[in-house]
């Protein structure tokens, strides 16, 4: 059984995917928070400067999707076959090109932009989106197969993540989409971790 | 095809994109390093409008197997390169090579921003010009240590071509075209940018690919 230690801020942001995805296989690591002075002496340790980092027995990756797929693998939520494999990424690269659109919202100074910028996420960039992964989701609640993948596992993070932002029942109707929700939240070691996790702002 | 010995079928694979290598185009090259064959779709703009409803995310590249569809260029290739074995041989190694493939479609991600969304002139230029003083540089660096770390004379990772080396081709056919001399400093990223145009399969595709700005 390797070591795993994760690195990343004291928040959800882009580390809680593998957290999450710990707590569903039931794998031990490290989940260690950096803030300030300490990220900023690790910062040029890290392959592209950037959080979060997975140390597996040594070895350094870094990238969010790239650890969240290894630790997927690692608990059996990658997918039974390459196709499925394939197509769970391809949900997730759906759902994460959504990130770029939603961080520079919460760090939006300006309470008029920020208010405009909000309004235009959850009126023009969200619902396209959202349809596509209603219809992507089958009527039992999984974005592929027959049971949970990290696809419904990183839907759900993501979910997380605009609530900080954009507040609201964005998926009120989907009702594959809530499914995909409902299976995450009663997977048992995922619903243990979401008792006990820190509470954070983003 | 592929031969699959359990039900004795070939399959069929069908890569959609506009008549450009954009985003499409690592998929091509990890097919063409196979030699395994493929329907190379090209849409035309008149045709996009409808041709987009029938697929996942309204999105192009989508590779088509077999009647299943794949969307976003990055799972497309992945998949490519795991058909084709060029994907990494451990669950470690491959989780390196994603990790590569992450940090390059970042870099072509800012890029496009500058390109393709920022519309005002100005700061277009202004963009421009912090992407190749300050990004692109700060990430060459990194990467060619991260190509160090592999001994610096082979591909990115293990032992072989990954589907970050084909990524890696299309960041440098990008981007060389606006600064030739961007790899100067960095002579060892400059080499392996060779060693995959030379790789079997891509040269004669590089050679024979339609010809288009981007």
């Amino acid at each position: 059984m390797p070591s795993y230690k994760l690195t990343y801020f004291n928040g959800r942001g882009r580390g809680e995917l593998a957290r999450l995805l710990f707590a569903a296989g039931g794998i031990e690591y490290e989940d260690v928070r950096v803030a300030g002075e300490q990220w900023q002496e690790l910062k040029p340790k890290t392959p592209f400067g950037q959080l979060p980092i997975l140390e597996v027995d040594g070895t350094m990756i870094c990238e969010s999707r790239a650890i969240g797929r290894l630790i997927a693998k690692a608990a059996g939520l990658a997918g039974k076959t390459d196709l499925e494999a394939a197509r769970a990424d391809m949900i997730i690269d759906g759902c994460d090109d959504l990130l770029p659109k939603l961080f520079p919202i919460f760090g939006e100074k300006d309470e008029n932009k920020k208010a405009e910028l909000k309004k235009e996420f959850a009126e023009k960039t969200l619902p396209p989106a959202l349809d596509h992964f209603e219809k992507l989701a089958s009527a039992e609640g999984y974005f592929v197969g027959k049971s949970l993948t990290w696809a419904d596992v990183n839907f759900f993070a993501f979910m997380g993540l605009l609530g900080v932002v954009v507040p609201g029942d964005h998926i009120k109707g989907k009702v594959n989409l809530n499914k995909v929700m409902g299976n995450v939240t009663s997977n048992p070691g995922i619903a243990k971790w979401l008792k006990e996790r820190p509470e954070t702002e983003f | 095809g592929v031969h699959c010995g359990a039900c004795r079928k070939m399959s069929v694979y069908e890569l959609h994109y506009f008549n450009n290598r954009g985003r499409a185009e690592p998929a091509r090259l990890l097919f063409a390093a196979a030699g395994l064959p493929y329907r190379d779709i090209r849409i035309q703009s008149e045709q996009w409008p409808e041709y987009k409803l029938k697929l996942p995310m309204h999105q192009v590249p989508v590779l088509e197997v077999d009647g299943t569809m794949i969307c976003q260029s990055v799972a497309i290739a992945r998949y490519v390169a795991k058909v084709t074995g060029h994907a990494g041989k451990t669950d470690l190694e491959q989780a390196k090579v994603d990790m590569l493939v992450d940090g390059i479609d970042d870099v072509m991600t800012k890029k496009g921003d500058y390109v393709w969304h920022e519309k005002d002139e100005t700061r277009k230029m202004e963009k421009k010009n912090a992407f190749y003083e300050t990004t692109l540089p700060q990430f060459l660096s990194r990467f060619e240590k991260l190509l160090l770390t592999n001994g610096g004379d082979g591909f990115l990772v293990g032992e072989g071509l990954a589907h970050a080396d084909a990524w890696f081709l299309c960041l440098a056919d990008d981007v060389l075209l606006d600064f030739p001399d961007i790899f100067t400093p960095y002579p060892k990223l400059a080499a392996l940018v060779e060693r995959i145009r030379t790789y079997p399969g891509i040269k004669e595709w590089l050679a024979k690919r339609p010809q288009t700005e981007f």
